[in-house]
C-alpha cells in the first residue's frame, strides 16, 4: 500500500463550538478558513482545490449541499470544490480527499473544511426530527442516534464484566477533558452520580452520555511534503488514512450475525491506516487519541476497535487512567464530542486540528507531552463507516 | 349445509372500569385499543391465525376508518389472500357483523364459496362526558363460513328487515325517535316476528343481541322463553364493553364456548338477523382465553390520551407528519407486512434486507423465506426523546424463531411496569400495528410485545 508519508498539513483553523446563535455557517466557514489560511502563511488564491464536509444541509438554510457553499462565503471561485458527505465521517473523508487529489498532482495547495451549522434549529427539530420524519418509515422507526448506540450498552453488558458506571466514567474523563479547552462546547467537570443521574436519553445512556447539537467549523490547509517551507510552517505529516464502510445504515439491526460488540468499520479503517503508518503497537507507539465519542459508550467500544486494547478489556483503560490526561495514551484531552459539541461535518477536521496542535506543543494547559504521533477516529450511521487517521510531526 | 368451521378473536390489552371513566361508575370494563390500533389492526389480529382458503371477505364494522376505500380489500391484501377474492364491506349498523355472517352463510349455499372469512371489527368511543351513558368496548372477530364441517354447523339464518329504527343520523345529525314509539313498534315487533317463527321449546340457547335487549323480556315471555337457562345472558359486556358490529358475533362464540344443543342469535339493530347453530361440542377456549389478563388503564388522564392518539409535544418536540410512501409499501408489501426474508443458499443466513450477496458467506444466491412472528430479544433500548404518546419508546431487537432478525418498537407498554419490562433473552411476539399513530395515511408495520406464559 501507498504511504501517505508525503501529505503535509500546514494551516489549521477551528472556531470555538457551540451555540452559536450569533455566527451564521458562511461565518463559520470565513472563521476556520482565514485562521487556516493564515495560519500557513498563504494568500487565498494559492488554493487550487478544495473539499466541504457537512453532513446534513437540511438542518438549516440548505447550506452545504455542495461545494459552492465553500466557495462563496470566501469569494474563492475558478478551482474545483467538492462537497463530501459521510455520515460522522465526512471531515476525515474531507482532508483524504484532498490528500489523493494532492498526491495524484491534481494541485499543490488544497483546502479541506467541515462546518456544520445545527443550531438554526432546536435540538428536537434537526437530527432527532430527521430520524423520526424523514427516514425509511418503519427500519429503525422508533430509534434517535442515541438508542442505535445504546442497544450496543445494553448488549456489551449483558455480554461482558462491563457495568454502567464503566461506561459513564468515559464521559467523566472527558467532561473533566473539557474543562482545559477554551473551544469546547461545554468547559464543565461531572461526577459519576451526574451522569447517571442526568436525564435518560436511551436507555442505559443519560444526556451526559451524549454529546449535545452544536455549531462549528474546522479547517486545515494540505500540501505535498516537498512544499512545506521550514520557515513558516509547522508540518504535521499525514501518515496512514483509513476510511472503511464494512456495514449499511439498516443492516446491524436486521442481520443476525451483527454482535452489537463491535465496530467492524473502525477495525477496518484501523488496519489500513496502521499499515501505512507502520503501526503495530497502537497503545505504545501512539501518544494521543481523538476519537468519536458521540456517546460515551462509543468510546469504550472503540478502544478495542483501535486495538488499545485486547477484546473484553476496554473497561480496564477506563477504570485505570491510561486515557486520562498524563496517562500512557490520553484519549479525547479535547473534550471529545461529549465536550466539545459534533457539529458533524466539523468534528473529523476539528479532531485533526486538536492533534496537530499537540503535535506542534501548542495545546495549551492539555498539551499531552512530547507527543509525537497521534490519531484521531470518526464513526457514522449506526456504526457503518469509520475513518482512521494518523499523525505525526516527523516525516 | 354450512358451518363455522373456524373463528378467532382479538381483544386489546387494555380495559378501563367504568369508576375511572366517572366517580359514579362501577367495576363494568371496555376493552381499549391501545395507540397504535384501529379496527383494521384488531382485524388483522383475529384473522391471522385462521388457517384456511378462503375465497370471500366480508368486513364489517359500524366504525369505518376508510370512505371509499374497502377495509375487506385492504384486510385481504394484507392477509396475501388470493387475487380476484370477493371483498366487500358492510356497515351501515351494528348489525352488520351478522349481515357478513348471513350473506357469507348464503355465498356458500348457493355454492357459490367454498369458505367464506367473516370479519367484524369495531373502535367507538363515546362523546367525552358521556362516558356511563354510552355502551363501548373494542375488539375483533373473524369467522370462517365453510362448506366443510367445523366447530358449530349453521342450520339456518334469516334476516327481517324493519322500517322503523330508533336513533340513526340524518344528514350527519343524531336523530332519536320517540322511544315508547320507536322501541314498541320497531324493536319489540320486529323481535315478536322474527321469534314468532320459532317452536320456542324447539332452542336450547337463545341470545337477544340489541342495545335494547332489556326491553325484550315481556315480549319473550309472551312467546314462551325461559330467562332461566334458555335466555343466555350477555355476559361479556361488563368484561369487555358493547363491541358495536362484533359484538353480535362475539356473543355467538361465546354461546358455541358455553352451550351445547340447538342455539339461536336474534341480532337487532333496525331489523333482526338469526341465526341457527347447532352446537355439538364446547371445546374450545379461543374467547375465554382472550377474556383473560387484561392490563387496567389506571386513570381518566391516560384514557384520554390514548384517545387523543399522539398529540407530542414533549421535550421541545412537536410531531409533524412523517414521511411515507404508498409507492414503497405497495412495491415490498411482501417484506414488510407479508414477513419473507432471504436465505443465503451458501451459508444459510436469514438476511430481511435484500442483497446483491450474503455479507456473510458472499453467496450470490438467496431464497425466499417466511420469517417467523416470535423470536427473542439480542439487545434493546427506550428511546426517550422519540415523539410518542406513552415515551419512552421501547426499541427491541429481535431474533426470530427459525432464523432472521427484525428490530421494532415494543407496543402494549403504556405502563413501563413488570408486565411490559422487557429483557436481553426474554420472548417475544410480533404484531402488526399502526406505525406513527397521528399518521395521515394508512401505515401499518410489525411491533413486538412479551410472550405471556
Amino acid at each position: 500500500l501507498k504511504k501517505e508519508k508525503d501529505i503535509a498539513i500546514i494551516g489549521i483553523g477551528v472556531t470555538p463550538f457551540g451555540e452559536l446563535f450569533d455566527q451564521s455557517y458562511d461565518d463559520l466557514v470565513r472563521d476556520a478558513a482565514l485562521q487556516a489560511i493564515g495560519d500557513a502563511g498563504i494568500a487565498m488564491d494559492d488554493i487550487q482545490a478544495g473539499w466541504l464536509s457537512t453532513a446534513f444541509p437540511e438542518i438549516g438554510v440548505y447550506k452545504g449541499r455542495s461545494g459552492m457553499d465553500l466557495a462563496e462565503p470566501l469569494n474563492l471561485y475558478g478551482i474545483p470544490v467538492t462537497r463530501v458527505s459521510n455520515f460522522c465521517a465526512s471531515g476525515a473523508d474531507a482532508i483524504r480527499n484532498a490528500a489523493n487529489a494532492l498526491k495524484a498532482g491534481e494541485c499543490d495547495v488544497a483546502i479541506a473544511l467541515g462546518v456544520e451549522k445545527l443550531r438554526d434549529r432546536s435540538p428536537q427539530d434537526g437530527i432527532v426530527k430527521m430520524m423520526v420524519e424523514l427516514t425509511h418509515p418503519f427500519y429503525q422507526k422508533g430509534f434517535t442516534a442515541a438508542g442505535t448506540f445504546a442497544v450496543y450498552a445494553n448488549r456489551i453488558m449483558h455480554e461482558y464484566d462491563v457495568t454502567r458506571e464503566d461506561i459513564a466514567n468515559i464521559s467523566v474523563k472527558n467532561h473533566y477533558h473539557g474543562t482545559l479547552n477554551d473551544k469546547a462546547h461545554y468547559r464543565i467537570a461531572c461526577s459519576l452520580d451526574q451522569v447517571l443521574d442526568s436525564p435518560m436519553v436511551a436507555d442505559p445512556l443519560t444526556v451526559l452520555d451524549s454529546c449535545p447539537t452544536t455549531d462549528g467549523a474546522a479547517c486545515v490547509i494540505m500540501v505535498r511534503s516537498e512544499d512545506v517551507d521550514p520557515t513558516r510552517h509547522q508540518p504535521v505529516y499525514l501518515r496512514g488514512i483509513g476510511l472503511s464502510i464494512s456495514t449499511g445504515w439498516d443492516l446491524p439491526f436486521f442481520n443476525p450475525r451483527h454482535d452489537f460488540l463491535s465496530f467492524k468499520a473502525t477495525q477496518n479503517a484501523a488496519k489500513t491506516a496502521y499499515e501505512q503508518a507502520g503501526i503495530t503497537k497502537p497503545m505504545d507507539e501512539i501518544d494521543l487519541v481523538e476519537l468519536h465519542d458521540c456517546f460515551s459508550i462509543v468510546e469504550l467500544l472503540t478502544y478495542e476497535d483501535l486495538g488499545l486494547c485486547k477484546k473484553g478489556e476496554a473497561k480496564d483503560l477506563i477504570t485505570g487512567s491510561a486515557t486520562r490526561l498524563g496517562g500512557e495514551t490520553p484519549v479525547n484531552v479535547s473534550g471529545g464530542l461529549l465536550s466539545c459539541g459534533h457539529p458533524v461535518g466539523a468534528t473529523g477536521v476539528r479532531m485533526v486540528v486538536e492533534v496537530a496542535n499537540h503535535l506542534r506543543g501548542n495545546a495549551g494547559e492539555r498539551q499531552v507531552k512530547g507527543a509525537k504521533t497521534g490519531l484521531t477516529h470518526n464513526i457514522g450511521g449506526p456504526g457503518a463507516i469509520a475513518s482512521v487517521i494518523v499523525l505525526s510531526n516527523e516525516n | 349445509m354450512s358451518s363455522i368451521k373456524t373463528y378467532g378473536v382479538y381483544l386489546p390489552q387494555f380495559t378501563i372500569e367504568d369508576n375511572v371513566l366517572h366517580p359514579k361508575g362501577g367495576s363494568k370494563k371496555h376493552t381499549v385499543g391501545y395507540v397504535d390500533e384501529d379496527i383494521i389492526t384488531l382485524a388483522y389480529a383475529s384473522a391471522c391465525n385462521l388457517q384456511s382458503e378462503v375465497d370471500a371477505v366480508l368486513f364489517a364494522t359500524s366504525t369505518p376508518i376508510f370512505k371509499g376505500r374497502y377495509h375487506a380489500s385492504y384486510l385481504a391484501d394484507m392477509m396475501s389472500l388470493k387475487e380476484g377474492i370477493l371483498a366487500l364491506d358492510l356497515g351501515t349498523t351494528d348489525r352488520s357483523g351478522t349481515d357478513a355472517l348471513v350473506l357469507a352463510d348464503a355465498l356458500v349455499q348457493a355454492g357459490k364459496c367454498q369458505n367464506v372469512l367473516v370479519v367484524a371489527s369495531n373502535i367507538s368511543y363515546p362523546p367525552i362526558g358521556s362516558e356511563l351513558k354510552t355502551p363501548f368496548g373494542h375488539g375483533a372477530v373473524s369467522m370462517i363460513i365453510s362448506t366443510e364441517p367445523g366447530l358449530a354447523a349453521i342450520t339456518g339464518t334469516a334476516s327481517y328487515s324493519s322500517a322503523v329504527a330508533e336513533e340513526f343520523i340524518y344528514k350527519g345529525d343524531k336523530v332519536k325517535y320517540d322511544a315508547r314509539f320507536a322501541v314498541g313498534v320497531g324493536f319489540k315487533e320486529n323481535i315478536k316476528r322474527v321469534l314468532g317463527t320459532f317452536d320456542s321449546g324447539s332452542i336450547d340457547n337463545l341470545i337477544v343481541n340489541s342495545t335494547y335487549s332489556k326491553f325484550a323480556s315481556g315480549t319473550l315471555k309472551k312467546l314462551g322463553f325461559k330467562a332461566e337457562g334458555q335466555l343466555m345472558q350477555d355476559t361479556l359486556a361488563p368484561q369487555i364493553g358493547y363491541l358495536g358490529a362484533a359484538h353480535g358475533l362475539f356473543r355467538l362464540i361465546d354461546m358455541i364456548e358455553n352451550r351445547t344443543g340447538n342455539s339461536a342469535l336474534l341480532d337487532y339493530a333496525n331489523g333482526s338477523n338469526v341465526i341457527s347453530l347447532d352446537v355439538r361440542e364446547t371445546s374450545n377456549e379461543i374467547l375465554g382465553k382472550a377474556l383473560q389478563s387484561k392490563a387496567e388503564i389506571n386513570s381518566y388522564q391516560d384514557y384520554l390520551t390514548i384517545r387523543k392518539q399522539g398529540k407530542f409535544n414533549r421535550n421541545g418536540y412537536e410531531h409533524a407528519t412523517v414521511f411515507s410512501s404508498e409507492m414503497m409499501q405497495e412495491r415490498e408489501k411482501e417484506q414488510l407486512i407479508g414477513l419473507k426474508g432471504f436465505e443465503c443458499s451458501g451459508c444459510g443466513t436469514i438476511i430481511y434486507m435484500k442483497a446483491a450477496r450474503c455479507s456473510h458467506c458472499k453467496e450470490e444466491e438467496f431464497h425466499t423465506r417466511q420469517l417467523a412472528t416470535k423470536g427473542k430479544i439480542f439487545t434493546k433500548t427506550s428511546e426517550h426523546y422519540f415523539p410518542a404518546s406513552f415515551p419512552p419508546t421501547n426499541m427491541i431487537v429481535v431474533d426470530l424463531d427459525g432464523g432472521g432478525r427484525i428490530t421494532v418498537q415494543q407496543t402494549d407498554d403504556m405502563y413501563q411496569n413488570e408486565e411490559a419490562s422487557l429483557n436481553i433473552g426474554d420472548k417475544v411476539e410480533l404484531t402488526l400495528r399502526m406505525m406513527m399513530e397521528n399518521d395521515a395515511k394508512p401505515n401499518y408495520f410489525w411491533k413486538c410485545r412479551p410472550i405471556k406464559n
